[in-house]
């Protein structure tokens, strides 16, 4: 009792309880897991787990007999097969930016991060799915690898409050170091506000893979979105300190906005091009919204 | 062109352009901003300098109109000068009556007042000399303020300012106007100031601008070309009641009486009731209403005659002290409401006879009304000395009965006998049996004497200078002729009354009773204690050098100093009261200033006024200003359009 009660209040600070409760009939999608795959062909790795019925599959021809269900045959007089847990084993890999541009905006772009992060992390734990959940900034900060079950949610938690949204950003690195560690298929998900100096092409190309859903949440603060700046200013960059002397006009901020669009547009083509899926949410929105309404609807979470 | 200050202008300049480089060079202070990340900013910072080529040129564009600016005000300061052949334009004399009829408040506040404004409204409205025209010829105009004399206030120029100060710093006075002598400076300062341009003095003649009332009495003797004056009007009504004469004299058979004479006129064109009041020393004896009748219009058979009513007192008063008689009453024009008269102590004379022993003389003096008759041997008069005995004042008449003074003290003298030497009489020779042929019977001195019968056996015979007014005689010389010189009058009778029949005649005694009495009065000098507007007060017999203080009507004291001989004159009577002369030594004298002039209390104003030859009009219209500068609005408009740019720019900048 007296451990969990401060853990769960520290993931009560991310996840209020009735938000939580509508999270626990939600269970984590892979398309790529559910389209095309012959069944039985996939053999389990993991030799001496026991096999747990999960879900039944239509029966084409040419399918292993043996996994066909005779209680559904005698019932409906229709062919199903039994799909068996171990296929359905996801493994979630959440990449969460915590870098020094994720700790501006107001609401800050990064507990809104890691408030979606916690709502994904416990949707995956809750249908023990495999989550390995990272943290990255100049490289991965802190990161969580393999958990699988709800006693992870408190680690989760505290590891997600603990870091604070610091430094500089290496995206590329970050990526490469994930990618090394997939393993099976799942579902990969970025966090990030995706303003990477050096670039996120490159770095995101590591992480589509044939195995693993790629998909990008962007999340801008309202201040970005429409910035409300006025007079000559030296803005400074928060993560290198870059400057840039600007003399606030309403040309410069339509220029700005258009540039802003260009971006996301440009992500949103990278993404979708390459079959990811792109999603930008704004931090002054409501997480619950994003989860529950949005991210079902693009079939992430059902 | 010149430069009037190029030292500011070199040192400004030092100062300045630096600093104005310095602001553009230094990088402007930026406020510093957090930002998640400047990626998106520079490319939009990028964008609007690739698509708007002209932000570095404007930057430098203005800097150089900031240069040129600083560049202009700069060499403003090193007062440049352009040395330019500029004449005048038209020349104005503005004419100013100051008389009495001016202090009218039928016209707020008064009318000398609505002059002034009206002066000062033509002053703004002429061609002020403009910054940026280069030829162009400004008004001069010159004032003179004029009352019975004509004092120029200001002589010609074109600076406004100046004008209107010194047309403010007019006072008012109460004296009569005439107009001549004003004119006659007008065109005196007009001529000397032209510009020689070849073939002589500047062609227009200076225009007189007139403010008065019309009220002046000479307008005869002006003379001016029919364009040459333009008369502008003040004043409306001419409702006055005002007292225009006043005398007071001591009866001289009983000078403890005084008799006060007073004559009140009324202007209006109703008759008026008043309250006339006469005071003593500011102790009010009698109050007396009377009705004035109306004033009668100038028609073509009579001239303008106002309504008038006479008032007498008889009073009794045994002091000194000034008299003042005032009508109750308020009228327009105040400074002829009241009349001053200073009274003399009464004084019986005392005469000195200079005689070896004439018991007829002796007895007819006496018979006179005299205070003292002092009798003195000729040996005894000559002993005298002449300095002290002047001082002293002791007596009022010297008689001297056949005695030829060795000096002549200053004092009034009846003379018997063979005249003095110094006062440009002769008597070469004696006559024999003469016999007076004629005399001047209206004279004071000879009034009731009766001098058919006058018979000298011998007499002698008077060679008179021009001024002498002879006054009875003989077939071959003047017999009794009265004279005035420096050192006193002297009323001469050439030939000893022991000589002759005159002591059997009542004639001598009635002929020493008006000779006494004549020289008597000369000697109390009455009137010329009282005295007209603007005429100096003179107090003789002061010590040289001393300085006396004359307290004004107002209560102003003025120090005068007196001349070397003994002589203090103060000139500056130009309203009417009574002036108090305070000296060290002596009591303290008044001396009377009265306005007492019926041009002057006829303040109707005229609408036009005839010189000579020549009618002039009033103007219609009042004076106002009609050359309004425009450049204080148009600096007004271009300050609001900086200002409206300023703003415009800085909205440019925000979102």
């Amino acid at each position: 009792m007296p451990t969990t009660r401060p853990t769960t209040r520290k993931l009560s600070e991310l996840l209020d309880p009735k938000f939580m409760a509508r999270l626990d009939s939600l269970d984590l999608l892979s398309r790529k897991i559910l389209q095309g795959k012959l069944q039985g062909e996939r053999r389990s790795k993991r030799r001496g787990r026991s096999v747990e019925f999960a879900d039944h599959r239509p029966y084409v021809v040419g399918d292993d007999l043996r996994f066909v269900d005779w209680n559904i045959y005698g019932r409906l007089e229709q062919l199903f097969l039994k799909l068996f847990l171990e296929e359905q084993d996801l493994t979630v890999h959440l990449l969460v930016d915590a870098s020094a541009s994720m700790g501006m905006g107001e609401p800050a772009k990064g507990f809104f991060a890691k408030r979606l992060a916690a709502a994904l992390g416990y949707v995956t734990l809750a249908n023990n799915n495999r989550l390995t959940i990272s943290l990255f900034g100049d490289g991965i900060r802190a990161q969580l690898p393999n958990m699988r079950g709800r006693n992870y949610l408190p680690q989760m938690a505290e590891m997600l409050l603990a870091t604070e949204c610091d430094g500089l950003s290496d995206f590329e690195k970050a990526c490469r170091d994930v990618e090394t560690g997939r393993i099976g298929s799942g579902v990969t998900i970025v966090i990030s506000d995706f303003f990477f100096k050096q670039g996120y092409e490159s770095a995101l190309r590591q992480l589509i893979g044939a195995r693993y859903d790629l998909y990008v949440i962007q999340i801008l603060s309202p201040q970005e979105i429409s910035p409300e700046l006025a007079g000559d200013l030296k803005l400074l960059d928060i993560e290198d300190a870059d400057a840039a002397e600007i003399t606030v006009s309403s040309a410069l901020i339509k220029y700005y906005k258009r540039n802003l669009a260009a971006y996301c547009d440009e992500l949103r083509n990278f993404c979708t091009n390459r079959g990811a899926v792109y999603v930008q949410a704004n931090s002054a929105d409501s997480v619950e919204t994003l989860v529950l309404n949005y991210l079902r609807r693009i079939q992430l979470l059902r | 062109m010149e430069f009037l200050t190029p030292m500011i202008g070199l040192y400004a300049a030092a100062a300045a352009v630096p600093m104005l480089l310095l602001l553009y060079f230094l990088k402007l202070k930026r406020r510093e901003v957090l930002v998640s990340s400047t990626l998106l900013w520079k490319r939009a910072v990028q964008d609007l300098q690739v698509n708007a080529p002209f932000q570095k040129l404007r930057r430098n564009l203005l800097l150089l109109l900031q240069l040129l600016a600083l560049a202009a005000i700069l060499l403003a300061l090193t007062g440049p000068m352009l040395a330019l052949r500029r004449g005048p334009g038209q020349r104005y004399v503005l004419l100013i009556d100051r008389s009495a009829s001016m202090n009218a408040t039928d016209v707020k506040p008064t009318r000398l007042d609505v002059a002034k404004k009206q002066a000062k409204a033509f002053v703004e409205s002429m061609r002020g000399s403009s910054a940026l025209s280069w030829r162009d010829q400004s008004d001069h105009a010159m004032v003179i303020a004029f009352d019975r004399r004509a004092g120029v206030v200001c002589s010609f120029t074109s600076d406004k300012r100046q004008l209107m100060t010194r047309i403010d710093a007019i006072e008012p006075g109460d004296g009569g106007s005439r107009l001549v002598e004003a004119v006659t400076v007008a065109r005196a300062f007009a001529q000397s100031t032209g510009v020689e341009v070849a073939g002589g003095t500047s062609g227009k003649s200076a225009q007189l601008i007139l403010f008065s009332d019309g009220r002046i009495a000479d307008l005869d003797g002006v003379v001016v070309a029919a364009d040459e004056l333009v008369f502008h009007r003040i004043g409306d009504a001419g409702d006055n009641v005002g007292i225009t004469a006043m005398s007071a004299r001591r009866s001289y058979e009983r000078p403890e009486e005084v008799e006060v004479f007073a004559a009140i006129e009324n202007f209006g064109s109703e008759p008026v009731t008043r309250d006339v009041q006469l005071s003593i020393s500011g102790n009010v004896h009698a109050v007396r209403s009377v009705t004035v009748p109306a004033c009668e219009k100038e028609t073509e058979d009579r001239p303008f005659r106002p309504g008038q009513t006479a008032l007498n007192w008889s009073l009794s008063h045994g002091e000194a002290g000034v008299l003042q008689v005032r009508q109750l009453g308020a009228d327009a024009l105040a400074c002829d409401d009241a009349a001053w008269s200073v009274l003399d102590p009464p004084r019986r004379l005392s005469i000195l006879l200079v005689t070896q022993g004439n018991p007829v003389l002796e007895s007819a003096l006496k018979a006179c009304p005299i205070a003292t008759l002092d009798p003195c041997t000729p040996a005894g008069f000559d002993a005298l000395d002449p300095v002290a005995f002047a001082a002293r004042q002791q007596y009022d008449v010297v008689v001297l009965d056949n005695h030829v003074p060795a000096h002549l003290p200053p004092c009034r003298y009846l003379i018997f006998g063979s005249p003095p030497a110094g006062i440009d009489v002769n008597s070469p020779r004696g006559l024999e049996n003469q016999l007076v042929v004629d005399w001047r019977a209206q004279h004071p001195v000879l009034q009731y004497v009766n001098l058919t019968n006058l018979f000298a056996a011998r007499s002698y015979r008077l060679e008179l200078p021009r001024d002498a007014e002879v006054l009875a005689e003989f077939n071959e010389s003047p017999a009794v002729a009265l004279l005035h010189r420096r050192d006193g009058t002297f009323l001469l009778v050439g030939f000893d009354v022991l000589q002759s029949n005159w002591p059997f005649e009542p004639s001598f005694v009635l002929f020493c009773y008006n000779a006494l009495s004549y020289l008597g009065a000369q000697a109390g000098g009455q009137h010329q204690r009282e005295r007209a507007v603007g005429e100096p007060i003179t107090v003789e017999n002061v010590s040289g050098g001393a300085v006396v203080t004359v307290i004004c009507p107002s209560g102003a004291r003025v120090d005068v100093k007196a001349d070397p001989g003994g002589v203090v004159r103060f000139p500056g009577t130009h309203r009417v009261g009574v002036y108090a002369v305070e000296t060290a030594d002596q009591p303290r004298q008044f001396h009377a200033v009265n306005l007492l002039d019926s041009q002057e209390s006829r303040i109707e104003p005229r609408s036009q006024i005839e010189l000579s030859g020549v009618t002039i009009a009033a103007q219609e219209q009042e004076v106002q200003r009609a050359n309004v500068p425009l450049w204080p609005l148009l600096t007004l408009a271009a300050l609001m359009f900086v200002c409206i740019e300023w703003l415009a720019y800085n909205l440019k900048m925000r979102i």
